[in-house]
């Protein structure tokens, strides 16, 4: 794999493919021996060998299914390959990289997780929108330039936010002072008056480390991975009283409130 | 001479030859240079009207002078391929500068460029020298022999050269149709003895939703 001025592109074949690791920072190569790997549709761009890719609901893997996948929300967005040789994965140029868990536990945004190994379980965080590997393993994440880590307290850009470990679910953090009062009113409703854009962050407290992309950059939100309307589930857009009109969460004393006053 | 200044700029020092690039591709020149379209890919009549009819329409300028001449295109990675007498498949929107010497022309590609949304016709490229292709992210070579047959998505696929047979899969089953489809319904084969130039990222294509 020498790379010399003048001598072209590094030519890669399936002797020369790294086994499970990166091909460059945008490539990630996933060697299959007969075994099985989960991946999210859509991200394979080539593999050697012979693989199959077969969707959740295939009847031979329910066994897998059972063991490792714990999220019917998202069930449609994944498959599982399986077969051997090696295959390459990646997500619209972004960067990727893989990350070993062991008997530990990870949060990240759904739409940033690529691929995970079997012996991993994936469930549906609480914070809708994310989603969480518990046990021992090695997955693939995506993230719109490096990675860096961080340790709490601290508090993110809900944009910047790739995942977290071992720390407990954040919290959001608003601005109180930026926000109350007549003037954080007109903010708030006009824009006028320099609106910052970082009023609200999430609140990371207590050990762990929380996994930051160095951009705002998301993935296109799926329209999949909701939650089930219940009562007490956050994000279920089934709220239990308290008419919020979206956009921005009103805090007590705000100028946008004299609406619901005067009964507006 | 082609010579690639970080990656997503491609140099071309030249004395007094030539290079075919896409229309409007030049930042910056020293030296002497002329601009020239050539209209139809400078393909002469038969090409032009061969690319209309096709849909494989490039909008190609000839650069000529002393000196060097910088061309990018939208950011986007550029990848260098030498040409030895082999033939080059590339998608005409992919394709940067090539030397003059190289000849340019349309092939049928049949139903992978229709999976991919490009249109049934590509581009190849032939002759000895150089040529700039571009991909969204550096682009990953893949060598395919006798032994190794490669599969690729047709949504990363950008290019490919040598003696390739191409064949295109289909995954399509019920399963797809009730929503529970692999993800990877199509798919091209590339068996022979050749390279195979894929991107890290994936053009929207009807596959993609299957």
């Amino acid at each position: 794999m020498s790379h010399y001025p003048g001598a072209g592109p590094v030519i890669h074949d399936p002797m020369t493919l790294p086994s499970d690791d990166n091909v460059d920072s945008y490539t990630f190569c996933v060697e299959l021996k007969g075994s099985q790997w989960f991946l999210q549709k859509g991200k394979m761009i080539a593999y050697y060998g012979s693989m199959e890719f077969n969707g959740i609901g295939h009847g031979r893997l329910e066994r897998l299914v059972r063991t490792s996948f714990h999220s019917p929300l998202h069930a449609s967005d994944w498959v599982v390959a399986e077969g051997s040789g090696k295959m390459l994965l990646a997500d619209r140029a972004f960067d990727v990289n893989s990350y070993d868990l062991d008997d530990g536990n990870l949060t990240i945004r759904s739409g940033n997780l690529l691929a995970f190994q079997p012996s991993l379980s994936l469930k549906q965080s609480i914070v809708p929108g994310f989603l969480t590997l518990i046990g021992t393993g090695k997955f693939v994440a995506a993230s719109n330039g490096p990675v860096v880590f961080m340790e709490p307290p601290i508090r993110v850009d809900p944009q910047a936010l790739v995942g977290w470990a071992d720390c407990p679910s954040p919290c959001h953090h608003y601005d109180y002072g930026y926000m109350t009062g007549l003037m954080g009113g007109l903010r708030a409703m006009t824009g006028l008056g320099g609106a910052s854009g970082e009023e609200h962050q999430f609140e990371f407290v207590g050990a762990g480390t929380v996994l930051l992309q160095s951009s705002e950059a998301l993935m296109a939100e799926q329209p999949t991975g909701g939650v089930p309307h219940q009562a007490g589930v956050p994000g279920s857009g089934a709220s239990t009283g308290g008419s919020q009109q979206g956009g921005a969460p009103r805090l007590p004393g705000q100028l946008g409130d004299l609406q619901r006053r005067f009964g507006l | 001479m082609f010579r690639l200044q970080g990656s997503k700029v491609l140099a071309v020092e030249m004395t007094g030859d030539a290079v075919k690039a896409k229309n409007g591709s030049m930042v910056a020149y020293d030296g002497q240079m002329a601009f020239k379209k050539l209209s139809g890919g400078g393909e002469g009549i038969r090409g032009m009207v061969t690319r209309r009819l096709t849909g494989e329409q490039m909008t190609v300028m000839e650069v000529k002078g002393h000196g060097t001449c910088w061309f990018a295109d939208r950011a986007s990675e550029i990848n260098l391929v030498n040409l030895q007498g082999d033939k080059l498949y590339v998608e005409s929107s992919n394709l940067l500068a090539t030397d003059a010497g190289l000849r340019t022309g349309t092939t049928f590609t049949g139903v992978r460029g229709a999976s991919q949304g490009n249109g049934l016709f590509t581009t190849t490229v032939e002759g000895h020298g150089q040529a700039a292709i571009t991909s969204d992210g550096p682009a990953v070579v893949l060598r395919v022999s006798a032994q190794y047959p490669l599969t690729v998505d047709p949504g990363a696929y950008i290019a490919h050269q040598g003696n390739l047979r191409q064949s295109f899969q289909s995954g399509v089953t019920f399963r797809t149709l009730m929503g529970e489809g692999g993800g990877e319904a199509f798919q091209i084969r590339f068996e022979g003895d050749g390279l195979v130039y894929v991107q890290p990222s994936e053009r929207n294509t009807i596959a993609g939703d299957l």
